[in-house]
């Protein structure tokens, strides 16, 4: 058979002869269409928020659900294939009721991304594997949890890498949402200051002009350890802050 | 087409009708009237095993092989204590086998019941705390581990492990306790606990001179330090030793603080 270049972007599993793995680098693509998710770490705690894209008036904005929550002390902001997202979601939900069954405690921010990523990687393996996909996930997730060592932020892509960020941006505006978190984070900063911070980014990035219903912000803090959203009137009152 | 009848077994073996046929293997019901240790013994009152065909022998999985583990805790330090002696019938096999596994350094099993059944749990654990300290990066604590414990029984709850544990160690605040598990997986967080065939002569010292119940209230003392406590645990064995047949040879005590666990061993009677 006739093998061209493009022979190696159909199976997913394939390596190209230069070593790559296209479907997965496409699927870190998909992730730069979607919407933009940034996520602060400070010393008392994280903030995540995330941008909605509201493509009609006539479309309900509480409908777009991109900050979701795994347990009482882990959440969760996504960009790319939020439908994906829910899949690898309910997994971590699931590892976490797991965890706490097993040993009684709550399981760390960190062996839950793990375990997400265990998910993630787990594409186009055959056999009856639940949970699994065809393809890679197209969605990034930036994971907030508080453990015994204090606040975490970690970043999980469709290759089922994690890496822990003290400021992440995802989504179609991370570049210039990095560089800007970049500039203003400080490791001191409080989670006021925070939640200034990771909107003023949204509104940096964003199309269109930021209000109470094209964005959603969550955190989570070190002292009360449940990761919360936030209701209309404390967003408000972050967006008036700006 | 089958259908699940009262008295069916739990096995998957053959029901037939109640009645001097052969039954299906259930739990409790292995008899060798020889044996005093063996298994559910005492309901069967007058040794006759059961006749189950002219050369039938029915499937006995579980064995007793006595002994007692004792796991007493205090305010920052608990002791977990076992005996070595493997009873089999009314022989000794081995005087020197262990029954207690350090798990951290800050939690400490001891096991009594059915030696293999306590060896196979014990390396199943090992396992599973290695497995826990990779995926978490850090070591199991009491806590989990206690509720990990009983996981692990409950998940044989139909086939268990013939293990009777006592869990003792001190928890992330420095605390110590002991906890006391069925074959099943039922547990409870307490100050003082044994389990084993010394488990009736030993469980009212504890409850008195631990817990203190049973004494008169102007002789309630202090709380039991670390060292009249591993006195006390010495001074049960010894008196288990003298009338428990399965209990004797050799102790094996763990003390557990924040230091690590220390393990010291003294000999009981070996007759």
């Amino acid at each position: 058979m006739f093998l061209t270049r493009s022979e190696y972007d159909r199976g997913v599993n394939t390596f190209s002869p230069e070593g790559r793995l296209f479907q997965v680098e496409y699927a870190i693509e998909a992730i730069k269409l979607g919407s933009t998710a940034v996520g602060i770490q400070t010393a008392d705690g994280v903030v995540i928020a995330v941008e909605k894209r509201l493509s009609s008036p006539l479309l309900v904005p509480t409908s777009v659900e991109k900050i979701m929550q795994i347990d009482s002390h882990i959440g969760c902001a996504m960009s790319g294939l939020t439908a994906d997202a829910r899949t690898l979601i309910d997994h971590a939900r699931v590892q976490t009721l797991h965890h706490r069954f097993v040993y009684d405690e709550p399981m760390t921010p960190r062996a839950c991304t793990q375990a997400l990523c265990d998910l993630a990687l787990r594409f186009g393996e055959d056999g009856k594997d639940e949970d699994a996909m065809s393809r890679p996930f197209g969605v990034a997730l930036l994971v907030a949890g508080v453990d015994h060592t204090g606040p975490n932020l970690y970043h999980t892509d469709p290759s089922g890498t994690y890496v822990k960020w003290k400021a992440k941006a995802i989504g179609a505006g991370s570049e210039g949402a990095q560089t800007a978190l970049q500039e203003s984070y400080s490791s001191n900063m409080s989670m006021q200051e925070a939640e200034t911070l990771a909107l003023r980014t949204l509104k940096q990035v964003m199309e269109e002009k930021l209000d109470g219903t094209n964005v959603e912000i969550a955190a989570i803090r070190k002292e009360k350890g449940e990761f919360r959203i936030y209701s209309q009137e404390e967003l408000k009152e972050c967006i008036t802050r700006l | 087409m089958s259908v699940l009848r009262p008295n069916a077994s739990v096995m998957g073996l053959p029901y037939t009708a109640p009645g001097n046929a052969p039954r299906g293997f259930t739990l409790g019901e292995h008899v060798d009237p020889e044996d005093p240790l063996e298994v559910g013994n005492s309901s069967n009152p007058h040794g006759k095993p059961r006749a189950i065909g002219p050369m039938g022998r029915r499937f006995q999985p579980y064995k007793n092989n006595g002994g007692t583990v004792v796991a007493v805790s205090g305010k920052d330090y608990s002791v977990i204590a076992s005996d070595t002696r493997l009873g089999s019938g009314y022989s000794v096999p081995s005087r020197n086998v262990s029954r207690i596994i350090k798990l951290t350094d800050k939690c400490v099993l001891a096991s009594s019941g059915m030696q293999s059944d306590i060896a196979v749990l014990h390396k199943v654990l090992r396992i599973r705390l290695t497995q826990y300290q990779y995926a978490h990066h850090q070591e199991m604590s009491l806590t989990a581990i206690s509720q990990m414990l009983s996981t692990m029984l409950y998940y044989r709850r139909f086939q268990p492990y013939y293990t009777f544990n006592v869990l003792g160690g001190i928890d992330a605040e420095g605390h110590g306790w002991s906890y006391s598990y069925d074959a099943i997986g039922s547990h409870e967080k307490v100050r003082a606990v044994c389990s084993g065939t010394g488990q009736n002569l030993l469980q009212p010292i504890l409850d008195n001179q631990v817990e203190f119940r049973q004494t008169a209230p102007e002789k309630k003392p202090e709380e039991l330090s670390l060292e009249p406590c591993v006195e006390l645990v010495k001074d049960a064995f010894t008196s288990a030793g003298e009338r428990d047949i399965y209990t004797g040879d050799i102790v094996e005590l763990a003390k557990v603080t924040a230091k690590g666990v220390e393990i010291e061993k003294f000999e009981l009677r070996s007759d």
